[in-house]
């Protein structure tokens, strides 16, 4: 069976600061780990300085997959605006944080303030 | 059109009723992901990068209004209002939830669609000329066949797992508007020398990362051994394509590491051993099918319809959009009409909802409730009356549906890309409507004449960009999106693969080259040549100059900017 899906960030290099990010299981959404579970608002992402955050929280994303809550989570690189929210490093993973370019009134970026 | 009869109408709800059960486990974790994942895929259900994606079959690409109508109210009740036409004359909705597409399964079923087969390793939508049983130039009307296909390839126990994806195209004409030589298997209905009708098969053509025209296996098949010579090749790649490599696992690299000689052996070698009448359909059920793709009952007009010419010396606009769409009837007073979903900055192939209603209402009223899928993302009303067509334009109009650019340099194929796909390294929407934005002047457009671009997000080329006369690859270079751009790739019976013209470059550059292309081959036509005739002539090289000058010229801006 062919991979349908290409998950896991194309980041090379420096891999920290970082985020998780998975696809929903029911909706289907990309939804970003928190303390206290996921949430569909890419500013309310947990961020991970070090590496023992990002090994834990990519260990309760492989868990909330196992609980078929969310489907492929991978740790996903980010640059800290002034502000310090988590803009991805890679392209592909920014278009995930805010929707289609082509359609600005869908997804994320329709319904969330930017990260600034 | 094909209607179902008991068989299909079971066959279809029973498989939504399997799939409905799936969802359950899953929802209730009884299925994993990995196990799900197969299954759903299927059903052409795909997660991508914002949500799931489902993509429903159009069998070669043929509708009606009722079908649209429906495909309205799902895009407006369980998706974001608007559906997407496919380079493979399918529908996709972009936004669908895993739990509403057993209920979305079940409304396709009651106007007699499904998602089987739209996705995974098996024998795929079968696709066709979109012009089929309109076109002058037809030997035979191809949707039979295609109908038999998809009967025959439907759950067919021994093709459902196959080493990789398989896609049938057939065309019934002379000119190739199928692209049959590009696919997994192309048939061409042909007569021969004693006038009896039967196929030339194709084989091993393909798109993708290793991109092959493909090759002549059976010169001329008689037309009722189709079944047993399509199952003989299919039991050839079933049995040795090659299952250790996802890249090289397609029929075309089974072809071209065989050889083209030594497969068509193996393949007459295998048909020898077929029992061919028990695979071949009962010349009954044949003529079953081919009864529902009967000519609708057209009224006998002349050739010449008084009430368009005039429409059409009073109305520029109109005039042009004739001139620009419509392609000839074999039907006295009738034409065949294109709509370009390629408004200028519009999204390729997509249409909203009340789009769709429009559309259903003006096939029902004026195309005998019938309409057709092109693999260029437009539609074509098949039987419209020229009599009709100031009101059919009219309407069109309303429903912004009246652009004039068929086959024009603006009616640009593009996949998804990054903006939805999950398999992308590069945006292509955005190119394309760059691309006909620069381009939108109506005059440019009619001055450059016929020029085919296609766009693809990725090497898996769904936009076709191979065979484009100019052709686009976006990839990711050094973290950045970077395209790739190729000239004289044909899809047509003069199937070619476009050569690259030199490094990729920029998205914002993208647009500006394509006038560079365009300049050359302003330049380099003779008479009325259309830009591919002129690739023909004249070899990649002028286009290969003119793009170098280009690049340089924008490596001089890019350096007095920075000075």
């Amino acid at each position: 069976m062919a991979k349908d899906h290409r998950a896991g960030s194309k980041v090379r290099g420096e891999k920290l600061p970082a985020i998780l990010m998975a696809s929903h299981l029911l909706e289907g959404d990309t939804v970003f780990k928190t303390d206290a579970g996921w949430t569909r608002d890419p500013s309310a992402a947990k961020i991970a300085h070090d590496a023992e955050t990002a090994a834990a929280m990519e260990a309760e994303g492989k868990a909330a997959a196992a609980a078929n809550l969310v489907i492929d989570p991978y740790l996903v690189p980010v640059d800290l605006t002034d502000s310090g929210l988590p803009v991805a490093k890679h392209f592909r993973d920014v278009m995930r944080q805010k929707g289609p370019s082509i359609h600005p009134d869908m997804g994320k970026q329709a319904e969330f303030p930017p990260l600034r | 059109m094909y209607r179902y009869d008991e068989f299909d109408e079971r066959f279809v709800r029973e498989r939504v009723a399997q799939f409905r059960g799936q969802v359950e486990r899953r929802l209730d974790g009884s299925l994993s992901e990995d196990e799900f994942k197969p299954l759903r895929l299927k059903n052409g259900l795909y997660l991508q990068l914002h949500a799931y994606m489902l993509r429903i079959a159009v069998p070669y690409g043929t509708l009606n209004s009722a079908q649209l109508r429906m495909l309205a109210h799902i895009a407006e009740t369980y998706d974001k209002g608007y559906g997407h036409f496919t380079t493979r004359q399918n529908l996709q909705f972009n936004w669908p939830k895993l739990k509403d597409v057993p209920t979305i399964l079940e409304l396709l079923a009651d106007v007699e669609m499904h998602c089987i087969q739209t996705s995974g390793n098996c024998i795929r939508n079968v696709t066709s000329d979109q012009f089929a049983g309109v076109a002058k130039d037809e030997v035979e009307d191809p949707r039979p066949t295609a109908e038999l296909i998809r009967q025959w390839s439907s759950l067919h126990p021994e093709f459902v797992w196959l080493p990789r994806k398989f896609k049938i195209a057939v065309t019934g004409a002379e000119h190739d508007r199928a692209a049959i030589m590009v696919h997994d298997i192309g048939l061409k209905l042909k007569r021969n020398d004693q006038g009896a009708v039967g196929y030339e098969v194709i084989v091993g053509g393909g798109l993708g990362r290793t991109p092959m025209i493909g090759k002549v296996v059976r010169e001329f098949l008689p037309k009722d051994e189709l079944l047993a010579y399509l199952e003989a090749v299919m039991r050839v790649y079933n049995s040795e394509g090659r299952r250790d490599n996802k890249f090289k696992a397609r029929v075309k690299i089974l072809v071209h590491e065989t050889g083209e000689e030594e497969f068509r052996a193996r393949v007459e070698e295998e048909y020898a051993r077929l029992d061919g009448p028990t695979i071949n359909a009962p010349e009954e059920e044949v003529e079953r099918i081919a009864a529902y793709f009967a000519a609708p009952t057209y009224e006998t007009l002349p050739e010449a319809s008084q009430v368009l010419e005039q429409a059409r010396a009073i109305d520029p606009e109109f005039d042009r959009f004739v001139e620009q769409n419509s392609f000839e009837h074999k039907q006295p007073g009738y034409i065949a009409l294109t709509i370009a979903l390629k408004e200028i900055g519009a999204v390729p192939g997509d249409m909203s909802g009340d789009q769709m209603r429009a559309f259903a209402d003006i096939a029902e009223t004026y195309s005998f409730d019938e309409f057709r899928v092109t693999h260029s993302q437009n539609l074509v009303l098949p039987h419209v009356k020229k009599d009709d067509l100031p009101a059919v334009h009219a309407a069109l109009k309303a429903a912004g549906l009246a652009s004039a650019n068929a086959g024009l340099i603006t009616d640009i194929i593009a996949c998804p890309g990054l903006d939805y796909c999950a398999l992308a390294t590069a945006k292509s929407i955005p190119i394309a409507q760059a691309i006909a934005k620069t381009f939108a002047d109506q005059e440019r457009q009619k001055a450059i004449g016929e020029l085919p671009i296609k766009i693809s997000g990725c090497i898996n080329a769904c936009g076709h960009h191979h065979v484009g006369a100019i052709g686009i690859l976006g990839l990711e270079k050094g973290g950045r999106e970077n395209y790739q751009i190729t000239v004289g790739g044909d899809a047509t019976e003069h199937a070619a693969l476009g050569e690259r013209l030199g490094p990729g470059i920029d998205a914002e550059d993208v647009p500006a080259a394509i006038e560079a292309i365009v300049e050359t081959y302003l330049a380099e036509k003779q008479g009325s040549e259309s830009f591919m005739e002129t690739v023909r002539r004249t070899g990649a090289e002028p286009f290969k100059t003119g793009f170098t000058a280009f690049i340089e010229s924008r490596a001089v801006e890019s350096e007095a900017a920075q000075s």
